[in-house]
């Protein structure tokens, strides 16, 4: 079968490898649609995906094959995989944060992931896509659970300003998931024009460049001179994560729902005196199914994400290069393996 | 004059661009600022005032009112800025203790701090207005 292998820094390639087999507790998934993550192009970046692995962990399917043992599941099922699987052994585990796990089994991370035509998960992650909700917007479940798992844990309450540095697609849905949590505003900061054209259209209040804006000036007049409650950093690159520091207002928050591989120096005296909260996550185990309801529901808008819809075959050339390029005007792009798969396929 | 006018600001960059002791101190920077009065309705300060400046080699250069980007913003309630001028509180200590809130590389502002408070000296020198009930510490000058 054909799938996007990691073969180096900035080398992953479409090569053919041999066909999965679902072991005990596993089943064969048929790969409708799987997106290209932030954390894929991190990747893609510095190389912390090992040689020889298959990447994608945003996916949806249908099951082609069920492993022995497994009940409840059979071929033709639609699913949406949680793609990190606690151990439920570990001291995270046994505390409750399973999110936290020590040996989280990643897809697309520390196992074969789904950006290929079939791929194996464990049926622990498994989720049915409800009727009316196709696989190309099931693809979108698991990075809106991200973004509604970070809301969920931030003390974001009713009547709070927020603000989302980053409008990549987890900024995007950070965005939409913070204002159905009851934020009365949320402000973005974005540099790229096509994503913070997507910011403004899916409901900010305001969409600022700081390389053209004043951020400090603006959020000011937005938030009686106080700052935001929460800031969402929502982005790879290391200086909004200093700026949140001094953009927060006094006794507010800063959830990190962004991967920056560089280290970051930062004002901690601020952090001290301002009597600040930082906190992060990476998953969003505990509210996948909640992202399924949202998504069928129609509470999150995530077809307007999907900029770009390539085939397997180009997902090398016209996705990660393609994500690669500065004001591309990418923002999630889908890579299309089999489709809106019938069940009956 | 009325505190972070236009006047007040063209007063300021001539009276630093004339004072040795600054240039000396300010050799060499090339940075731009922001700085917000935050309203005060309590005490009669109503509406935002945002100024800002940039320096080239340590002169000022430009002074504006209104929003630009720049390297530094320091932001600050309305008497916070009048407490700095009266020399109630000093400039590198209410950076310090975040009375000030600033945006921008914390480390090279304080490196400034002798600039910072020969500059607020030559502050003080301005024969200054202040809104609202700050009305009463209005500076003589000199």
């Amino acid at each position: 079968m054909k799938a996007v292998v990691v073969r180096g820094i900035q080398q992953f390639e479409v090569a053919d490898v041999p066909m999965p087999e679902p072991a005990a507790g596993e089943v064969l998934i048929r790969v409708g649609y799987c997106g290209i993550c932030g954390s894929d192009m991190e990747a893609y970046h510095t190389g912390m995906y090992a040689p020889g692995l298959i990447v994608g962990h945003e996916f949806a399917g249908v099951i082609a094959q069920v492993g022995p043992d497994v009940a409840d599941w059979r071929p033709g099922d639609r699913v949406v995989v949680n793609d990190a699987v606690p151990c439920g052994e570990c001291r995270p585990c046994r505390d409750g944060r399973l999110d936290a796990c020590e040996s989280l089994y990643m897809i697309g991370v520390t196992h074969d992931g789904a950006m290929a035509e079939y791929c194996v998960a464990p049926v622990r992650g498994l989720h049915r896509l409800p009727d009316g909700v196709g696989l190309r917007r099931g693809a979108l479940v698991e990075p809106l659970s991200v973004a509604l798992h970070g809301v969920h844990r931030s003390r974001l309450k009713p009547g709070d300003r927020a603000l989302v540095m980053g409008a990549g697609p987890i900024g995007l849905l950070t965005l939409q998931c913070a204002l159905v949590a009851g934020a009365r505003m949320v402000a973005v900061t974005e540099v790229d024009p096509t994503r913070a054209a997507l910011a403004q259209k899916l409901g900010a209040a305001v969409v600022l460049d700081p390389t053209r804006d004043n951020v400090v000036v603006n959020l000011s007049a937005l938030t009686d001179g106080q700052g935001p409650d929460v800031i969402y950093v929502c982005t790879g690159a290391p200086q909004p994560y200093r700026d949140a520091i001094s953009l927060v207002r006094k006794g507010g928050q800063i959830f990190v729902l962004g991967l920056c591989v560089e280290p970051v120096e930062a004002d901690f005296m601020s952090v001290a005196m301002g009597d600040l909260c930082i906190e992060g996550s990476l998953a969003g185990r505990a509210q996948f199914a909640a992202a399924i309801d949202f998504v069928a529901q129609g509470r999150v808008d995530v077809e307007s994400l999907i900029t770009h819809e390539i085939a397997l075959d180009d997902a090398v050339e016209k996705g990660f290069k393609l994500l690669d390029t500065p004001n591309s005007g990418a923002v999630k792009v889908l890579v299309r393996i089999g489709g809106e798969l019938t069940a009956d396929r | 004059m009325k505190l972070a006018s236009l006047e007040y600001l063209e007063e300021v960059k001539k009276r630093s661009n004339a004072d040795p002791q600054y240039l000396e101190l300010a050799k060499g920077n090339n940075e731009s600022y922001t700085l917000v009065l935050e309203p005060e309705p309590a005490q009669g300060v109503h509406e935002r005032i945002v100024i800002g400046f940039n320096n080239v080699d340590g002169k000022m250069n430009e002074v504006w009112i209104g929003e630009r980007p720049t390297l530094f913003t320091l932001s600050a309630p309305y008497g916070v800025w009048v407490d700095i001028l009266r020399g109630k509180m000093g400039a590198t200590k209410a950076i310090t203790m975040r009375k000030l809130k600033t945006q921008g590389p914390f480390l090279q502002l304080l490196q400034g701090a002798n600039r910072i408070i020969r500059w607020v000296e030559i502050l003080t020198t301005i024969p200054t207005e202040f809104e609202g009930n700050y009305a009463q510490y209005n500076l003589p000058g000199k």
